[in-house]
């Protein structure tokens, strides 16, 4: 809501600068989005007067002109307007002005005359919409001041929050600044002379639902004539950031501006003989004053007469109906419609208006007469009508005094501040909400559905004004309480109450594994969840992946993707299922920006639905490629491979007291099939591999590696205490074992199959694979290392060779392999 | 042999002896000649295989004269060995050195990111007020997300927060944290000091300073007697904590549906560019709120706030434009030590 200085103070006076008011209006809860000056573009611009006009020799259209501007050589300036005469002010742009639209003022020969200068119309400085004249300004103007000076307006752009429809008009914003400055505040209505013909000859008004219009006001103006409003007129609506129509449309708004009350106007000619407010018929359309033809819906309220729709209420008016410069007479149309079903339709039919704007957030029930009546006493001073006696009028006007209860020593309890009983009520007094001495306040609303009983003598009671429909309960009055106090008067403090019971952060394990991997040399990303449906395709987890109480603790994926109803766009229009897309995306963009190398991880999380019930689950995800380390002249460069990732896998798992194991590769349009495992673990699982060769950023140089993980506590935090028991002062003894493993089974099969069997071994290692003569082709070799811890009296060896004798037979039956030797102490 | 003979010959043992120690040429070929002179077979001890043929008499007088020999030996070996193993040292330094002035290899740098790094620092801000982290869903019911928190269908102030809608009816991604207050207080009553970090989402056209996915905390203290003025005090803390204890709060009237009365925040510090920043909205929780939630506004009263995470580490890192943090440049992020 803009609002020109000049206008507030027709309504209270106003002695601070507009930065100062801009100021004192966010302190007291008005948020200023901008203070400007209007016509502050019209540099070299001042207000001159014409000395002579007389024709140009050469040219019919031209004019000369000697013009004054102050104590200043006389200037000489061609002029082409008709509209001027000697003795006139009126706005010169000097050589070198820069015109609103950016044109640039030159001294210039026309038609063999000299020029030095501009005279202006008010369309050429944007300041009214009339191009064909000059702007005739008052003859009290001071010549030479510079035209910002005089013409131009401070004007304060203020964000109206949504409970304050009162303040989207000057008048309602004048009381605010009534109430910091302590300036009354008064609005004198324009009175309004009635002709002879009385409003209801020839006209009806029905109104089919009181519900959705419970207040309708008709005035009708004979003998207008339709033009542009006044200069001051236009330039004020321009000033507050409105267009100028004509005098007639203009009266509607600027009655809107004024007192908040949105009208309309419609020609009286193209109107029958009944004006019905009622809800749309099944298959009704309407043309819109955009002309847009829409179709309305039966819960659409519609200004209609006996034929035909005219007006979407409270929204926009009808093509048909539209007030043209054939216009002669007009219906004014000034009620109040529910604000819920404004909202509605103006969403249905995407058509926000002013007028919806303050529909949907309450108009005070009295101004639907006032505002009837202003727009007709300004139609009859601006365009010369005559308003018929009398108002066609549905509904009633009077709204009782709302009267508010509340409990001084609540407010006091809820703000920390002493403010007495009597400083509180006069506060409230300083914006209108006055004290109501007659009421006995008993009844106290603590929401607006529930009441309390007060004690005797601990309350007050106060009359909210009518503007004020947003103050409902007792805590709306300490709000303004403390709005007019000041925030910045409340005292501060520290809460001492109870304290709640502790409970672990969720993000204590989470923060240990970003910080690892963080020191081991990855970045950590945060990427976009939603994503398009080719990314979404690229791969998400198989609910076998992550099973049992992992699955509970960090979520478990699966289900149908997630797709929004209205997306920004097809690039973002779903949740991902699997973060690893969203990484891809990154590694992308890094390459593209010259990152050779680079390391990414991000914790995050997954969605899916199923059975229409969503769910969330977190997962870290990790993106490698290129060199893990730059070298140095004694140490070559390293470069991510699988093992370097597992490794970063097993320091994550360690966090969690897990050694992961391997399974083979799985299916997935996002991992290469022939590289890519299953990470497989009671507190850690998931997957990881090389990109697919077939992914648009694949590249054999450097190869991307993936891996994508759920890990006990990620999500909920849980960090389990490590029980420890002290080491025997043996040592540890190793046994080294070859394996002869087939070419149909896996490392990672003969590594499972050795942990379960030897459940003695504290640790076991692939310290060597070998493949190649003498073994068969296919064939490898495997050297496994045992680590076991013998106890104190040292005598293990027995149960040791017991377990590595199974270990033979559990090997051959699960994959064929077998021991080709032990060694070890 | 006799007495005078085997003192010669220890005499000249001891003469010829400095002369070898003195000629020897490195600590090794010293260690080598102590130990022929001084050793359990070395030159001395033959010389001491004669003692037997003594007269008893003249036995302690040869162990007296053999002990000043050993030792004016053993003080020669030591003398040279100090000269020796200086000049050793020297020679060995010289032998090893190396141009060690090379700038050695790279360091690995990783980092964290700003986001969830300038979450947790106001987690552990508010840890030290007894506010502990709890995480919501960010998939949202509309009750939740709007109705529950006094944002009722079809109110203007719905036009606060553009919503991005689900293909399922009434479900929705939150526009805010603060659905969180609803789940917080239904999961178990007061005294509640509790923080909800997370993403949420707006149906919102991404420019330097807006996106459709960013990230809030959301703050909730609800007890028997919390106040505005408590609620000034924990922000003013919370605004010291991330701005510095230079930093100063200016605290003016805001409005949100879930809060009456209701606060916006702004912050200033040395460092912050152009004069007051608006960094949080708050209020004391409005009593429908608190209803909804299970907690009766007439026993209990609490404070709530929000702040964009996005917004605090722009102005607390000086980044101008807020697409840089899903941008993901590594040299962006290399620059988060």
């Amino acid at each position: 809501m803009k609002i020109p200085l000049s206008w507030l103070r027709e309504f209270t006076d106003v002695q601070l600068t507009a930065e100062q008011l801009a100021d004192a209006l966010t302190l007291r809860g008005l948020e200023v989005r901008g203070v400007e000056r209007w016509g502050a573009n019209w540099n070299k611009m001042v207000v001159g007067e014409l000395l002579e006009v007389a024709p140009h020799p050469k040219a019919d259209r031209l004019q000369l002109t000697k013009v004054r501007i102050g104590d200043g050589p006389i200037l000489n300036i061609v002029c082409g307007a008709r509209n001027i005469a000697a003795g006139q002010r009126i706005p010169v742009a000097l050589v070198g002005a820069e015109m609103p639209d950016g044109r640039r003022i030159e001294r210039a020969e026309k038609m063999g005359i000299a020029s030095e200068g501009m005279l202006c119309s008010g369309q050429e400085l944007d300041a009214t919409d009339d191009g064909d004249g000059i702007l005739i300004l008052d003859s009290s103007a001071p010549l030479g001041t510079p035209l910002v000076d005089y013409l131009g307006e401070d004007v304060i752009d203020v964000d109206v929050k949504p409970n304050r429809g009162d303040l989207l008009s000057i008048l309602g914003l004048a009381r605010e600044v009534g109430a910091i400055t302590g300036a009354p505040v008064a609005y004198a209505a324009r009175p309004l002379k009635e002709g002879a013909d009385a409003v209801g000859a020839g006209l009806a008004l029905r109104v089919a639902d009181e519900a959705l219009a419970p207040h309708v006001v008709l005035r009708v103006v004979d003998g207008v004539k339709v033009a542009a409003s006044p200069d001051r007129v236009q330039m004020r609506l321009k000033a507050a950031g409105l267009r100028s129509i004509s005098n007639v449309v203009d009266a509607t708004n600027y009655i809107m501006l004024e007192l908040g009350k949105p009208t309309h106007a419609f020609d009286r000619a193209k109107v029958g003989e009944t004006v019905q407010i009622r809800l749309a018929k099944k298959g009704e359309s309407l043309e819109t004053l955009d002309h847009e033809v829409r179709s309305l819906d039966a819960t659409d309220l519609v200004v209609a007469d006996e034929r035909a729709a005219l007006a979407l209420a409270g929204v926009m008016g009808g093509a048909s109906s539209e007030v043209s410069t054939s216009t002669s007479s007009v219906i004014i149309e000034s009620a109040i419609f529910a604000p819920t079903s404004v909202r509605r339709s103006a969403q249905r039919h995407s058509l926000r208006s002013e007028a919806s704007h303050r529909f949907e957030r309450g108009q005070e029930r009295r101004l639907a007469t006032l505002g009837a009546d202003q727009v007709a006493a300004l139609l009859t001073e601006w365009a010369g009508g005559v308003a018929r006696a009398g108002r066609l009028v549905a509904g009633a006007e009077e709204v009782p005094v709302t009267t508010l209860n509340f409990r001084p020593s609540r407010v006091r309890a809820l703000l920390g501040v002493a403010l007495s009983d009597d400083e509180q009520v006069a506060l409230l007094s300083s914006i209108g909400i006055s004290a109501d001495p007659a009421a006995v306040a008993t009844k106290i609303a603590v929401t607006p559905k529930r009441s309390v009983s007060a004690e005797k003598g601990s309350a007050r009671a106060v009359r909210v004004p009518s503007w004020r429909s947003d103050l409902e309960i007792e805590a709306d009055l300490a709000e303004e309480v403390a709005r007019l106090y000041g925030y910045e008067r409340i005292p501060t403090s520290v809460p001492s109450a109870d304290l709640p019971q502790h409970r672990p952060s969720p993000t204590l394990l989470r923060d240990r594994v970003r910080r690892l991997l963080a020191d081991a040399g990855l970045h950590e990303v945060v990427t976009h969840a939603l994503v398009s449906a080719a990314q979404a395709e690229l791969w998400s987890e198989p609910a076998s992946i992550v099973t049992g109480p992992l699955a509970a603790s960090e979520g478990s994926a699966g289900g149908a993707s997630i797709v929004l109803q209205n997306p920004l766009s097809a690039d973002h229009d779903r949740l991902r299922q699997s973060l690893l897309p969203s990484l891809l995306d990154r590694v992308d963009a890094n390459l593209r920006y010259g990152a050779t190398s680079g390391a990414i991880f991000e914790v995050g999380r997954g969605y899916g639905s199923t059975k229409g019930a969503p769910s969330e689950w977190t997962r870290l995800a990790v993106a490698v490629w290129g060199d893990r380390e730059q070298g140095a002249p004694s140490v070559g460069a390293t470069a991510w491979n699988l093992d370097e990732l597992k490794r970063l896998v097993a320091q994550v798992a360690h966090l969690v007291g897990e050694r992961p194991a391997y399974g083979s590769s799985v299916e997935s349009a996002v991992l290469h099939p022939g590289i890519n495992a299953v990470i497989t673990g009671d507190r850690i699982a998931g997957l990881l591999g090389e990109l697919h060769p077939a992914s648009p950023i694949w590249r054999d140089e450097p190869r991307i590696l993936l891996a994508e993980v759920a890990i006990a506590g990620l999500r909920a935090g849980r960090v389990e205490t490590a029980q420890i028991s002290l080491p025997p002062a043996t040592p540890p003894v190793t046994r080294d074992v070859a394996l002869l493993i087939p070419a149909a089974a896996t490392v990672g099969q003969v590594v499972a199959v050795a942990r379960s069997a030897v459940s003695r071994a504290t640790n076991v290692e692939l310290f060597d694979l070998f493949a190649g003569t003498p073994l068969a082709p296919g064939e490898r070799s495997a050297g496994l290392r045992f680590t076991f811890q013998p106890s104190a009296t040292g005598a293990d060896d027995e149960a040791i060779a017991a377990e590595l004798t199974a270990l033979e037979g559990a090997v051959l039956r699960a994959c064929g392999a077998r021991i080709r030797g032990v060694e070890g102490q | 042999m006799d007495l005078a003979a085997l003192e010669k010959q220890l005499r000249t043992l001891q003469a010829d002896a400095a002369t070898r120690i003195s000629a020897a040429a490195s600590t090794a070929e010293l260690d080598e000649l102590g130990s022929s002179l001084l050793g359990k077979r070395g030159a001395i001890t033959e010389i001491l295989r004669g003692i037997g043929a003594l007269p008893a008499d003249d036995r302690p007088k040869i162990g007296v004269v053999a002990n000043e020999v050993r030792a004016a030996i053993d003080a020669s070996v030591t003398a040279r060995r100090v000269a020796l193993s200086a000049g050793e040292l020297l020679e060995r330094i010289e032998r090893e050195r190396v141009d060690a002035t090379t700038p050695g290899p790279a360091p690995r740098i990783g980092s964290l990111h700003p986001i969830p790094e300038t979450i947790a620092a106001i987690a552990e801000i508010m840890a030290s007020f007894g506010f502990v982290v709890s995480e919501g869903q960010e998939i949202e019911d509309d009750v939740t997300n709007f109705q529950l928190l006094n944002i009722p269908e079809d109110h203007p102030s719905r036009d606060l927060w553009d919503t991005l809608y689900l293909q399922e009816p009434g479900r929705l991604l939150r526009t805010h944290t603060s659905p969180g207050q609803i789940r917080t207080m239904q999961a178990g009553g007061p005294p509640i000091r509790v923080i909800l970090p997370g993403r949420c989402f707006r149906y919102e056209a991404v420019d330097a300073s807006h996106g459709f996915e960013f990230h809030q905390v959301e703050g909730l203290l609800v007890d028997r007697g919390a106040t505005l003025a408590d609620l000034k005090g924990i922000l003013d803390e919370l605004a010291k904590g991330l701005f510095g204890s230079a930093a100063r709060t200016r605290f003016r009237p805001g409005y949100y549906p879930f809060t009456e009365p209701s606060v916006a925040v702004d912050v200033s510090w040395p460092g912050s560019k152009d004069g007051w920043m608006t960094i949080l909205g708050a209020g004391m929780v409005h009593p429908v709120v608190l209803e909804n939630g299970g907690i009766d506004p007439e026993t209990h009263q609490g404070f709530a706030f929000g702040l964009g995470v996005e917004r605090i580490a722009m102005l607390r890192h000086g980044i101008p434009d807020l697409r840089a943090f899903l941008e993901n440049d590594l040299r962006f992020l290399a620059g988060f030590r």
